[in-house]
């Protein structure tokens, strides 16, 4: 019993160490920023901005903690650059795989198709819960070694509600990496798709007409600064994500179970 | 000659009797189309069990897409086949299956990142691992070293630890010995024949008529996507002839070629080169009659066995083969 997943995961632990590092790093390099901001008004510098911008990057309240971390580390790093790495991956997992004849390996061993799909997308879970299982201590321990203080239930729900979040990502990129013959497409053309839908939400959120468009994007149902700032969220925002992501997962499974490796 | 290729074809051909799923590799009219690519029209043959059945063909033939399709990587375009019993379009029945299956795919994709006995660990807990330290004493690729380190060789061996390690009943090999040294090759053909006599079921392909030789029991020939040939290796023996090559003079050259059995005659500047598949004495005292400045009898490339044999060319209409062969 899930021995896939299990080997697979292994062979994603020095990767997940890796992100976890780089992204403890820049926190703790935005952290130490806000404290020499201290003092200077920068709420003025972002009033001439336009709103559009301002929601493009989830600038709320800079001059709190929360709101900077909102800003800077999950709009930044978690909406963009965790979903576009994540989608990144996951588009390399069977394209990759195919493209190196690992593929023939593994479907020489007694395990169904559908069930090595789904062990092999588990053991992304090993970067994603690092990421967040070390990631949010390591903020904190920051935000406290500064003298500051963040509430640790909306630092935490911002943790776990980022998952249904990426993994949606990844379901974008395993979608790609079971359709297309090359890893290099399949991982670019997830990274892309992850990236225009942000770019769609963030630019039509502004405009009424239409303004459906932006329920296509997944990042409009993870919105961090508000949760890390009073702990408020929508949890049906969290459900419509976890369903988004069965979808892409059963949608995965039907056209690899379809197609010839 | 021929005699002999229709008196075997007709004993090892799928016969009603043999086809009720009792052999381990029964292949029914298999045929996979890859866009306007037929890469296998409506290959159809059995494998017995206990033998090494040889799946002979020039690169390109469709060996490795027959291959694929019996291990469910392909989906056929139409016809099917039966690997240990299971129908491989019931994906449930093949997964079944492959616990007794060994598969040695020809380009081996290891993970680059991970040690030997990590991949060993993983294919052991998936399949079982009873034969693991038997054969890490007869193939020994460094385990605790990352795969990216290892040389063609040791991948190979590697490789072969794997096909084996469950103590599968029919092992599947596409070009097994391409990338070991000789020395190597030979110590795999011993073991074939070793784990043939213990009962187990090899079906593996090549493009080396030698090797093919010198451990199959039955050898089936593709060619262009069309199964050509049917039969046992003494009769492949007898039509495939060798490849000599001969440096004299004019005089000399006209008198060899005229022998009976040399076909497929090329000159060159100072000399010619033919199969020859006649009677070897005839050869030789042809060849001591003349002043020869240099010969070499060889085993013939496959490509040229196929064009004088089965054909003109290599990319003649699979039509044709058909024709051919059934006329053999």
């Amino acid at each position: 019993m899930l021995e896939t997943a299990r080997y697979e995961g292994r062979r994603r632990i020095r990767g997940a160490a890796v992100l976890t590092a780089g992204v403890g790093a820049y926190a703790g390099f935005i952290v130490w920023y806000f404290t020499v901001l201290e003092g200077v008004d920068y709420e003025d510098v972002f009033e001439d901005l336009p709103p559009a911008m301002l929601e493009a990057f989830g600038i709320e309240s800079l001059s709190t903690i929360e709101g900077f971390l909102g800003a800077q580390v999950f709009n930044f790093v978690w909406l963009l650059g965790l979903g576009l790495y994540f989608a990144y991956v996951a588009g390399g997992t069977v394209a990759g795989d195919i493209e190196t004849g690992r593929m023939d390996l593994l479907l020489s061993l007694p395990v169904m198709r559908s069930r090595l799909l789904v062990e092999k997308f588990a053991a992304l879970l090993v970067p994603m819960i690092a990421v967040n299982a070390f990631g949010g201590p390591i903020i904190y321990l920051f935000v406290v070694a500064v003298g500051e203080s963040v509430p640790v239930d909306n630092l935490f729900l911002a943790h776990l509600l980022s998952v249904p979040y990426l993994l949606v990502c990844a379901g974008i990129g395993l979608v790609f990496s079971v359709a297309v013959d090359r890893a290099a497409i399949a991982e670019r053309g997830a990274v892309g798709t992850v990236f225009v839908l942000y770019l769609v939400e963030s630019v039509v959120g502004g405009a009424d007409a239409y303004d459906w468009i932006q329920y296509l994007s997944p990042t409009q149902y993870y919105d961090p600064t508000p949760i890390l700032i009073d702990g408020s969220f929508e949890p049906i925002d969290s459900a419509i994500l976890i369903v988004a992501f069965v979808g892409l997962l059963v949608l995965s499974q039907a056209l690899f179970e379809r197609r010839d490796v | 000659m021929s005699g002999d290729a229709g008196d075997s074809s007709s004993d090892i051909g799928v016969q009603p009797e043999n086809a009720a799923g009792d052999r381990p590799v029964v292949v029914e009219d298999l045929t996979k189309e890859f866009g306007s690519v037929v890469a296998n029209d409506s290959v159809s043959f059995a494998v017995n069990e206990g033998e090494v059945f040889g799946f002979l063909g020039p690169n390109g033939a469709g060996k490795s897409t027959t291959i694929r399709m019996l291990l469910g990587m392909l989906h056929p375009t139409s016809g099917t086949a039966r690997v240990l019993g299971a129908d491989i379009r019931d994906e449930a029945a093949l997964t079944a299956a492959k616990r007794r299956i060994g598969y040695l795919p020809a380009h081996l994709g290891f993970d680059e990142s991970m040690t030997g006995e990590a991949v060993l660990d993983y294919h052991g807990a998936m399949k079982g691992e009873t034969r693991r330290d038997e054969l890490l004493e007869l193939f020994t690729p460094p385990i605790d070293r990352p795969i990216r380190e290892y040389s063609t060789g040791n991948t190979r061996m590697l490789g072969l630890v794997q096909v084996f390690m469950h103590d599968p009943d029919l092992v599947i090999m596409d070009e097994p010995t391409a990338g070991l040294d000789p020395l190597k090759q030979e110590r795999f053909n011993e073991f074939v024949r070793e784990e043939r006599d213990r009962g187990t079921t090899v079906f593996f392909s090549s493009h080396v008529l030698s090797e093919v030789r010198r451990v199959c029991d039955r050898v089936g020939i593709l060619r262009a996507g069309s199964l050509v040939e049917l039969e046992n290796v003494d009769a492949l023996l007898h039509r495939s002839g060798k490849r000599v090559r001969v440096h004299a003079n004019n005089a000399a050259v006209a008198a060899i070629t005229a022998l009976d059995g040399a076909v497929g005659t090329e000159r060159f500047a100072d000399g010619v080169q033919f199969i020859y598949a006649g009677d070897a004495n005839a050869l030789l005292r042809e060849l001591s009659a003349h002043d020869i400045h240099d010969v070499a009898i060889g085993e013939p490339p496959i490509e040229d066995v196929f064009a004088h044999y089965y054909g003109t060319d290599g990319t003649e209409d699979t039509g044709d083969a058909a024709e051919r062969s059934s006329n053999a």
